[in-house]
């Protein structure tokens, strides 16, 4: 069996005293592109940021391990810097910090052995290129500014150089066209090779191009059905009122 | 009206609620101490050469008491100039003063870099920009954290004409500003922008006007402060359009950054507008750092000393943002750079 990178058992999670997550588990091992789908206030989001260590969320029962070692006393840039990633589905903008600096900052913190001076230059040039990405990006400030699909770019970007062994993609789809759409999903099949992979999404558009393994229908802070990338394209086709009445 | 005629002015006035005269006079208010001469020196291939001291009764009791103290008097004539001038101004002693006047004919990029450990030093910086004249000016208060510091400017805009103004003010322990712009011709536009850091107890007041005296001007202010330990940054803004200025455009925001409990922070910006056809825009904000900015900055890695650091020094940078003259903003960066990076070393 392959390693496994990410178990989430039986999770229970509120927010100011609201449940949202209400007994969710998930595991996920090295290699495996897993798709979670479900309405707004499913709780999709709120599995990405609790695993990622948001600390407005409070986790009230269950475990998470990260390649077998419990992340509760792990702070969220402990948790990047053991190899875990979030693409934020609103990320924020930071003023006056340029992408390029905040890449280097970054890359520097995250990676054992970053590549420095133009070791670094080069191996960014190659990941903008992947994505097609003009170079005056780096003298930008930080998502500010940036339109929908800009920022998901930078997200992807991030991805690429940080190499994170689990990368949780928040609607990474979002705001895309699909130009920028076929980019991305490059993107992230490059990382998805060699690592564990959750994508969160409304649409089967981004799973046309990026082939999940396995994908989960997700209702009221549950995963309720697992299935292949079949699954997907009946939920787009039957939303998901026939699975509250089967389950 | 000369210094001894004025009263001590009241607190109820907005330039003075903050600051009052007795703090930030040398010593006793009814007193005017012998004042050393500020140094000013340039690189300039147009000279600095001395002025005859002004005459002229003044409207404040800053500038005042800045004319009966004494102190340099110089004065330096810019056409288009090829390289930026740098002025540095050196003060020292236990009270120290000086004055400065510009006289812009051309494009001109100019720094003025005002250093030393005086007790007290007063500066008063006054400016011409003529028709069609285009001047960048970056100021940089690097001043000991022991000394107070008083600042007088007052430009005039004249028709066509532009002034790029920055503000670092990282020194002194107590400072005052009081920094006035009238756009006097049609045409003229200024941008400003003030950067202030302030730590332990430092006291930064800052108070900028802009008057637009006629129609088809420009103005824009931003002004950011980040306050950490118990410092206290006040940013006051007076911008006027006057009756018939119509067509002009002015925008003010503050910005101020709270890093403890203690930091304080005002910002207040005024309007008075008499004309109708015009924009008019302002903004304030004081706020600890966001949340949100912090936990991005984490989930890539970057521990929260050092995430919160990215912010305060971005934050800092962006109230350059408005400034369009390259020369004047690589600079203004590189010194806030040299200041964070000696600050980290502390």
């Amino acid at each position: 069996m392959a390693d496994e990178i990410l178990r989430v058992e039986d999770l229970h999670v509120s927010v100011e005293g609201t449940p949202i997550l209400k007994g969710l588990s998930l595991t996920i091992h090295r290699g495996e592109i897993h798709a979670i789908m479900g309405r707004n206030g499913a709780g999709k989001s709120t599995l990405a940021n609790v695993v990622m260590g948001h600390p407005a969320y409070e986790i009230t029962s269950g475990n998470i391990f990260f390649k077998g070692e419990p992340l509760e006393d792990l702070e969220v840039f402990q948790r990047a810097r053991a190899g875990m990633f979030l693409s934020f589905q609103y990320p924020a903008a930071i003023p006056g910090v340029q992408v390029g600096t905040f890449l280097k900052k970054s890359v520097a913190s995250v990676r054992d052995d970053p590549p420095k001076g133009r070791a670094f230059r080069k191996e960014l040039t190659a990941a903008m290129d992947k994505l097609s990405m003009d170079k005056s990006f780096l003298s930008r400030y930080v998502n500010d500014g940036f339109s929908g699909g800009e920022k998901k770019r930078l997200e992807i970007l991030q991805m690429l150089l940080l190499q994170p062994h689990l990368a949780l993609l928040d609607e990474t789809d979002s705001g895309l066209d699909i130009d920028a759409l076929r980019i991305v999903a490059q993107g992230i099949n490059e990382v998805a090779a060699d690592s564990a992979c959750l994508i969160i999404t409304h649409y089967q558009r981004l799973l046309d191009l990026v082939k999940p393994h396995y994908v989960h229908a997700m209702i009221d802070g549950a995963i309720i059905r697992t299935g292949g990338p079949e699954l997907a394209l009946e939920l787009e086709d039957r939303g998901y009122d026939w699975l509250e009445v089967t389950a | 009206m000369m210094y001894h005629q004025m009263p001590i002015p009241s607190r109820s006035e907005h330039l003075w609620r903050y600051t009052p005269w007795p703090r930030i006079h040398p010593s006793k208010p009814d007193s005017v101490p012998v004042a050393d001469e500020v140094i000013f020196t340039s690189n300039s291939r147009q000279e600095l050469t001395e002025a005859p001291h002004s005459q002229k009764p003044q409207g404040d009791i800053a500038r005042a008491f800045l004319q009966a103290a004494g102190g340099s008097s110089s004065q330096i004539l810019l056409h288009d100039e090829t390289e930026a001038v740098h002025i540095n101004a050196r003060a020292s002693g236990h009270v120290a003063v000086g004055h400065l006047h510009l006289e812009v004919k051309g494009s001109a990029v100019v720094f003025l870099h005002i250093s030393g450990e005086p007790e007290w030093v007063g500066l008063h910086i006054t400016g011409t920009v003529h028709p069609n004249a285009h001047l960048a000016f970056g100021f940089i208060n690097e001043l000991d954290s022991n000394t107070k510091f008083l600042r007088c400017e007052d430009w005039g805009l004249e028709r066509d004409s532009s002034l790029e103004h920055a503000t670092l003010s990282v020194g002194g322990f107590r400072c005052k500003s009081d920094l006035r712009t009238s756009l006097n011709g049609t045409g003229s536009s200024v941008r400003q922008s003030v950067t202030v850091n302030a730590d332990g107890t430092r006291h930064d007041d800052e108070h900028v006007e802009i008057h637009h005296h006629h129609g088809h001007t420009q103005s824009d202010l931003v002004m950011n402060s980040a306050c950490d330990g118990s410092s206290h940054f006040i940013g006051t803004g007076l911008l006027t359009i006057a009756e018939g200025a119509n067509k002009s455009n002015a925008s003010q925001v503050f910005r101020n950054l709270l890093l403890s409990q203690k930091a304080r922070a005002e910002a207040i910006p005024e309007l008075e507008v008499l004309a109708d056809d015009v924009s008019a825009a302002h903004g304030a904000a004081s706020a600890p750092v966001d949340d949100n900015q912090m936990h991005y900055l984490m989930s890539r890695g970057l521990d929260p000393q050092e995430a919160q650091s990215v912010i305060v020094n971005g934050f800092l940078y962006d109230a350059f943002s408005n400034l369009t003259n390259k020369e004047l903003l690589e600079e203004m960066r590189t010194r806030l750079t040299v200041h964070l990076e000696c600050e980290l070393k502390r």
